[in-house]
């Protein structure tokens, strides 16, 4: 606080003049009434900042109290003065466009609104959460797909440890199925993901253990087919039950070079009874069918699915990788014999920022934004893929056609991703997929898509927020 | 089903068994925090022995009348310690999270221990404060908190106002008169409480910090007997902070026990040594008789007794348009 250095040092110096006699008594009185004056006058000055103080004080606590409202690359967010209770409105939408080369002339070359989704975010009393997420994108030429719900759950976190779900999301097996669409390094995911469920409907508890160098996810689910996602209920009475670990042992170790080194293993176990087939289609990086069950297979049995899975960050560099194997008991009628068949696949990615800003299994956010006017450019990142699906050699003739399916797809992808912003990326990724056919298939497969390699080039534009 | 059962039951064995430690908020008014930084502790190593759990209670503290509305508004407090039943009351009536019979639930009014207000004058008394008759003198700068905001201020307010109602020749227009006197020598209303001490003792302004005598004591004992005194009128009013369970909050949280016994436990023989050794007026007759020492006896009127409860004096004095807003002039 401000004080007066004159007021302090009048007295003294009045009563030095008093004690050495120096003034008479009339001078005396004037002397003391100024130095009254004086002290009114600095008591003046100190009530006045005392009520200035008490007014920020007052102020700064109001405002404390206040609802907040943010609009940031996170998104637009209103929440209550203390914190406890938030909502918080985000987007996501990507246009593709997809090119083909040297493919029979397959009519498959389209841009393509690939996601377009709102997604809505709150909190309440602190420990109790939601997410509510549309999907309104994806379809084909003839329309877009009919709005659905991808994500729909109510969180009540008890503790870091210990946070419990309720839902529809995502169900914890594939890695890479769990980063975000927006931010993996391809704009496609791997061949692996063709053998992990998508969201699912259930429950389940998770959380971070050892002050986050272990994570666990544990639930109870619906139970989905490879690749797929539930509807918004179950579609059989039996359930699967899905773990997941995942540690990061070295995590806040600056001078640990395994600092940003992640790994775990994640599994489902459970029983699927459906009139259908047990899956839509394994799908290639350009989004082709490449296998798929005979219609009148179906699964009827367990189903099990075991992946250990590796993240690695370093600086501008970033590596992930995962091996899946998916079995599954199936008949080919209702009344047929049944098989157990085990697929399998793996993969490994990697990216490298040119600019230098770090890699992330969350996104990569450059140091300077995508600027004409100033000249500044983002961030650039390059990235490659190798990944590999093999089916089951038990899976044809019975369940699956030889003639229209491939047993093996071997994929290789690179790419290139331009972030102008923390919130917009633009990239453009070619994919080249070779196909093995099964034994007892014709020399050239009677599937369009598979009588060439798969070579495509998927350039897409996205805002995610 | 029967593993779903199973995975459900070591789902709830696991939050169960990870829920040894009990959290309660104690939301009070401002100059508590010593006092319930010592309570808290003392609870707590009553409770582990009694039940085998821990027990940690976070405490909140501001003006009393903040405080109620904080509550009112949705903090979660487990019990509420404030300086005045009207804030206790306005929980109970705007918020409905306490009873509407708090006050009859534990012994005294709920009403653990008791204050009075005093003077707290610079160190020789140069402006020579003996009564609440010097306050009002010209060229005195006395340092209260506001009614509007802060319980103690509230008690200060009605201790002027009484005093000068009850003495000879005194009456409604003589303490009408004597109050606008008082305030138009209080050039700046804190908040709270420890506000006003902020700038009385640690600011340098004012001659007299009016208010609490518990802040009074503190003050003495933190920054030292030889630059503050205390000045103890010859009538004062006696102040009864009450103390209640929070019942919306401690239902919802399952704390009903604990926090009953939290308050409970301030009327032992601990709680009320405690409450003493923090310049509270104990309750309990052997407390008082320990600390006979420390407080000076002082002719006390009751809030019953002059203004005809805090119900009334609420609404005739500090109520919107009430007496304090006519006569305090900004």
């Amino acid at each position: 606080m401000r004080t007066l250095p004159y007021p302090k040092l009048a007295p003294a110096l009045l009563a030095s003049l008093l004690a050495a006699g120096a003034l008479p008594a009339a001078e005396t009185d004037d002397l003391a009434q100024l130095r009254d004056q004086l002290h009114a006058l600095e008591q003046k000055i100190l009530v006045l900042e005392r009520k200035q103080e008490i007014r920020d004080e007052d102020a700064a606590a109001a405002a404390k109290a206040a609802p907040k409202i943010a609009l940031t690359d996170k998104g637009f967010t209103l929440a209550s003065g203390d914190g406890a209770n938030s909502l918080r409105i985000r987007g996501l939408v990507q246009f593709d466009n997809r090119l083909f080369f040297d493919d029979s002339g397959i009519v498959n070359n389209s841009f393509l609104l690939r996601r377009a989704r709102i997604i809505t975010e709150g909190t309440f009393a602190k420990n109790y959460t939601f997410q509510l997420v549309p999907e309104f994108g994806g379809g084909n030429a003839a329309g877009a797909t009919t709005p659905s719900i991808l994500d729909a759950n109510v969180g009540v976190n008890l503790s870091p440890e210990l946070q419990l779900k309720f839902g529809k999301f995502k169900s914890p097996v594939g890695l890479e199925l769990l980063q975000s669409d927006s931010w993996t390094f391809f704009d496609e995911r791997s061949l692996v993901t063709n053998l992990v469920p998508n969201r699912d409907v259930g429950a389940q508890a998770s959380g971070e253990l050892f002050g986050g160098k272990l994570t666990y996810a544990a639930g109870v689910f619906g139970g989905v087919p490879d690749a797929a996602s539930s509807g918004n209920a179950d579609f059989d009475n039996d359930k699967d039950g899905v773990v997941r670990l995942f540690a990061t042992p070295f995590k806040g170790d600056p001078n640990s070079a395994l600092g940003g080194l992640s790994f775990g293993i994640s599994g489902s176990y459970g029983r699927e009874k459906t009139a259908s087939g047990h899956t839509a289609g394994y799908k290639t990086d350009g989004q082709q069918t490449f296998f798929s069950y005979l219609t009148t297979t179906i699964a009827d049995g367990h189903n099990t699915r075991l992946s250990p899975q590796l993240d690695y960050r370093a600086g501008p560099f970033g590596l992930i990788g995962e091996y899946v194997r998916s079995t599954v008991e199936v008949r080919p009628s209702a009344t047929g014999p049944k098989k157990t068949l085990a697929n399998t696949a793996w993969q490994v990615g990697a990216g490298y920022v040119l600019t230098g800003e770090d890699s992330s299994f969350n996104g990569v956010v450059p140091r300077q934004n995508f600027d004409w006017a100033n000249g500044t450019w983002g961030a650039f990142e390059v990235v490659a893929r190798y990944a590999d699906l093999k089916i089951d050699e038990a899976a044809f003739p019975t369940y699956a056609a030889a003639a229209s399916n491939a047993d093996e797809a071997k994929a290789f992808g690179l790419g290139f991703n331009w972030y102008l912003s923390k919130v917009v990326r633009v990239s453009v990724d070619f994919y080249d997929t070779k196909f093995d056919l099964p034994t007892g298939a014709p020399p050239v497969s009677t599937a369009a898509a598979l009588k060439q390699n798969e070579e495509s080039l998927i350039s897409r534009v996205q805002i995610s927020f | 089903m029967k593993k779903i059962l199973l995975i459900l039951a070591a789902l709830a064995g696991f939050i169960s068994a990870s829920a040894k430690t009990i959290e309660l908020l104690n939301v009070s008014y401002d100059p508590t925090r010593e006092f319930y930084v010592s309570y808290n502790q003392a609870f707590a190593a009553y409770w582990k022995a009694k039940t085998g759990d821990e027990v940690v209670v976070k405490q909140s503290h501001g003006g009393s009348g903040k405080q109620a509305r904080s509550v009112i508004d949705g903090l979660p407090a487990d019990v509420v310690t404030l300086a005045l039943a009207a804030d206790l009351d306005a929980i109970a009536r705007v918020g409905h999270e306490i009873a509407p019979d708090w006050q009859t639930r534990l012994p005294q009014n709920s009403s653990p221990y008791t204050s009075t207000i005093v003077f707290l004058v610079r160190k020789g008394n140069p402006k020579g404060i003996k009564d609440w008759d010097d306050l009002v003198k010209p060229g005195v700068t006395l340092i209260p908190a506001s009614p509007k905001t802060s319980g103690g201020a509230r008690w200060t307010y009605l201790a002027a106002y009484g005093q000068a109602l009850l003495k000879e020749g005194g009456g409604e227009a003589a303490a009408r008169e004597y109050i606008t006197k008082f305030y138009r020598n209080a050039p700046v209303l804190d908040s709270g409480a420890r506000g006003a001490t902020t700038t009385f003792v640690q600011r340098g302004i004012g001659d007299v910090l009016v208010g609490w005598e518990n802040e009074a004591f503190l003050a003495l004992k933190e920054f030292g007997a030889d630059k503050f005194e205390i000045v103890v009128p010859s009538v004062s009013i006696l102040a009864e902070p009450p103390v209640a369970v929070v019942d919306k909050v401690v239902k919802r949280k399952g704390t009903q026990a604990v926090a009953k016994a939290y308050l409970e436990y301030l009327y032992s023989k601990e709680g009320q040594d405690i409450a003493g050794r923090n310049y509270y007026r104990p309750r309990d007759v052997e407390a008082q008789a320990k600390f006979a020492s420390t407080f000076p006896q002082i002719k006390l009127f009751t809030i019953d007794q002059v203004f005809g409860g805090w119900t009334k004096a609420q609404a005739t004095h500090f109520a919107d348009g009430g007496i304090f807003d006519q006569i305090y002039q900004k």
